[in-house]
């Protein structure tokens, strides 16, 4: 799970520090659970329901800092079962092979696991890179964009959301799926939840405490600049015999710019 | 603890905010023109655990604050004012149960008050009569182990769709005063007890008010709240000052949901070459606009803190329901002035906000009634000063 800002936030408020390389959110704005992360817990909570709501545990892992407690505990309140936090202000601004390298230690530390559940990309960036280094580094199968999770005997059928249609997919187990909104509106916490929620206490964990190193959390990407590129508008009447002949014209015209 | 409490009421805001956005919000408009019962909504906001708010963690419930509650209510009211109703008056019977109720009583039907399985309503107003409770005409004769009950209840929230009722009815018609005679019980649909048509309104449409009439009705005497006779009254003057609370914060989540409209409106909108919003006779209606609205919720936070502290608070109820619903009248009215004619229209919201907003002047107590209520305090007080 990863705190992100406010995506409704209006893109205007945001501030590119182009010196510093790094985009400034506006302050006073809270942040919020990444909307497909959510997915990904309605995912987790779905098979949780499907096998009866026993012997199944739903941790929630989330590598960052200055975590805000009432948001993160948001998939608590809809009925995940522990949050794990590791807390660094190293952990601020990795790139996705790093915050993968950390996830990988943090989750072997939790002990076995059947699967991991990740939402296909996250609002602040948009790359969905994390989910497929952390399969590479866990060894493990890697389905992306799943919009429903089914278990079978010998591991998992996903049914994969595609451009034109969909693919189903078995795999066996563990492995790591990635969720998208497809898979349905995430549940509201219930008010039980969330007071339960509010008593549980995060497992709070330092780069230490799972063995992370320097070499870990370097940097394999390079941002060499950031902006916000600026955009011309031009407007062309497409002229034509007729309403038909109009049609044709601008069809051809948007083919040629390969729009079309 | 208190973190814990903080934490989990920005949690629950956060919550019914997303809910009102997300689901409230889009479907109020349909079901406020065809004035049809919100059934997805409600049974949303009892999955949520909405109907047990303020019902103690033991009988079920979560056992929160009245602050709490009333910012919940000022949220759902931000939505669509009738999504309150099936709560509201639900909760004052929750609230007499709790305090007044037997124990067999409360372990009997606060639980699933607590889950929405039972919705409660309050039947105490009739024909002749809402705000002068001690003379309602409605009896309940002992016979046996049980008691007969005969008369009407008139604008009853949840008269329909509710299956059970904080009932007022005279044991005693002769005791003088009159509100000793007056025994607060649960009645449950049955035989003998059955709702009347709905109510055609002007706002607050889409939850039911109805008559309710009671025709030789039987009721149990362990339904008798408290199982004692003559304490109906109290009872329900207790529940009511709550019931204040939650009609201030009504008033506000309304009166909040115009202003909102008017402020962006008047930022889009643009007449004479400029934006309205750079007018200073539109940004002095704004000025105000946001000034009343947080003194109401301030009036009405300070209430409901009150009430979770254990003072007596009716004189901060009384304040809070009188200015806060009056403003939202203002407010609504004043929006539509910053929309000019698109205003007036049913496609936009705030026609509905101008119409709901008189219900919360005249429910609960009229405003008239509260400025007897408000003046009563003041004068007991001065005079106990000497």
């Amino acid at each position: 799970m990863k705190q992100v800002p406010d995506p409704d936030t209006p893109p205007s408020a945001f501030h590119v520090d182009e010196s510093a390389n790094r985009v400034v959110p506006p302050p006073g704005t809270p942040p919020v659970v990444n909307g497909f992360d959510l997915n990904a817990t309605e995912a987790a909570l779905l098979l949780k329901d499907a096998a009866g709501g026993t012997d199944v545990e739903i941790t929630i892992i989330a590598v960052g800092s200055e975590f805000v407690m009432d948001v993160v505990k948001r998939p608590l309140s809809m009925g995940a079962d522990e949050l794990v936090l590791v807390d660094d202000p190293a952990l601020e601004n990795l790139d996705a092979f790093a915050t993968a390298r950390v996830l990988a230690k943090t989750i072997e530390a939790q002990g076995p696991f059947d699967v991991v559940l990740c939402g296909r990309q996250a609002s602040d960036w948009d790359n969905g890179h994390v989910p497929l280094v952390l399969s590479e580094l866990l060894g493990f199968p890697c389905i992306s964009f799943a919009r429903n999770i089914k278990v079978t005997d010998s591991g998992v059928r996903v049914e994969r959301s595609l451009t034109d249609g969909y693919q189903v997919v078995d795999s066996p187990l563990p492995a790591v799926i990635t969720v998208t909104n497809e898979l349905g509106e995430p549940r509201y916490p219930t008010l039980r939840g969330i007071m339960a929620a509010t008593r549980k206490t995060p497992t709070t964990l330092s780069l230490n405490d799972i063995g992370v190193t320097d070499g870990d959390v370097a940097a394999s990407l390079e941002l060499t600049r950031l902006f916000v590129p600026e955009s011309e508008r031009r407007v062309e009447i497409i002229g034509g015999d007729d309403e038909v002949d109009a049609g044709r014209q601008l069809a051809l015209r948007l083919r040629e710019e390969n729009l079309i | 603890m208190t973190t814990n409490i903080e934490e989990a009421r920005k949690q629950i805001l956060a919550m019914v905010r997303e809910f009102v956005d997300r689901d409230v919000r889009p479907a109020a408009a349909q079901h406020d023109e065809d004035d049809t019962y919100p059934t997805a909504l409600v049974d949303q906001m009892a999955e949520m655990g909405l109907f047990g708010i303020t019902i103690p963690e033991e009988y079920g419930g979560l056992g929160l604050d009245h602050s709490t509650y009333a910012m919940v209510f000022e949220e759902l009211s931000r939505g669509w004012l009738s999504i309150t109703g099936p709560i509201g008056t639900h909760s004052i019977l929750a609230h007499a149960l709790a305090h007044h109720g037997t124990e067999d009583q409360k372990r009997r039907w606060l639980p699933g008050m607590a889950t929405g399985e039972h919705r409660a309503g309050l039947a105490l107003s009739e024909p002749g009569g809402g705000s002068d409770v001690a003379s309602l005409q409605t009896t309940a004769v002992k016979d046996g182990e049980e008691y007969v009950v005969n008369g009407n209840k008139l604008f009853i929230t949840n008269g329909r769709e509710g299956n059970i009722f904080f009932l007022l009815a005279k044991t005693d018609t002769t005791i003088e005063p009159q509100h000793r005679g007056i025994s607060g019980f649960i009645a449950e649909k049955g035989p003998g007890f059955t709702a009347g048509k709905d109510l055609n309104k002007l706002g607050y449409r889409g939850v039911d008010t109805t008559e309710l009439i009671f025709n030789d009705y039987r009721v149990g005497t362990d339904n008798l709240i408290g199982g004692e006779e003559g304490k109906g009254f109290y009872q329900a003057m207790d529940a009511l000052e709550t019931g204040r609370v939650n009609i201030a914060a009504r008033a506000v989540g309304v009166a909040q949901a115009a202003f909102d409209d008017a402020l962006a409106y008047s930022l889009q909108r643009e007449a004479f070459g400029e934006l309205i919003s750079e007018r200073q006779g539109i940004q002095f209606m704004l000025a105000e606009m946001a000034t009343k609205i947080q003194a109401a919720r301030l009036l009405t936070y300070d209430a409901a803190s009150k009430k979770d502290s254990g003072d007596r608070f009716d004189l901060e109820a009384g304040m809070a329901k009188l200015y806060a619903s009056e403003i939202c009248a203002e407010v609504t009215l004043d929006a539509m002035r910053v929309h000019g004619g698109v205003g007036y229209i049913k496609d936009l919201p705030l026609e509905r906000y101008y119409r709901d907003a008189p219900l919360m002047i005249i429910g609960e107590g009229t405003n008239e009634m509260q400025k007897l209520i408000i003046a009563r305090n003041l004068l007991k007080r001065a005079r106990a000063k000497g």
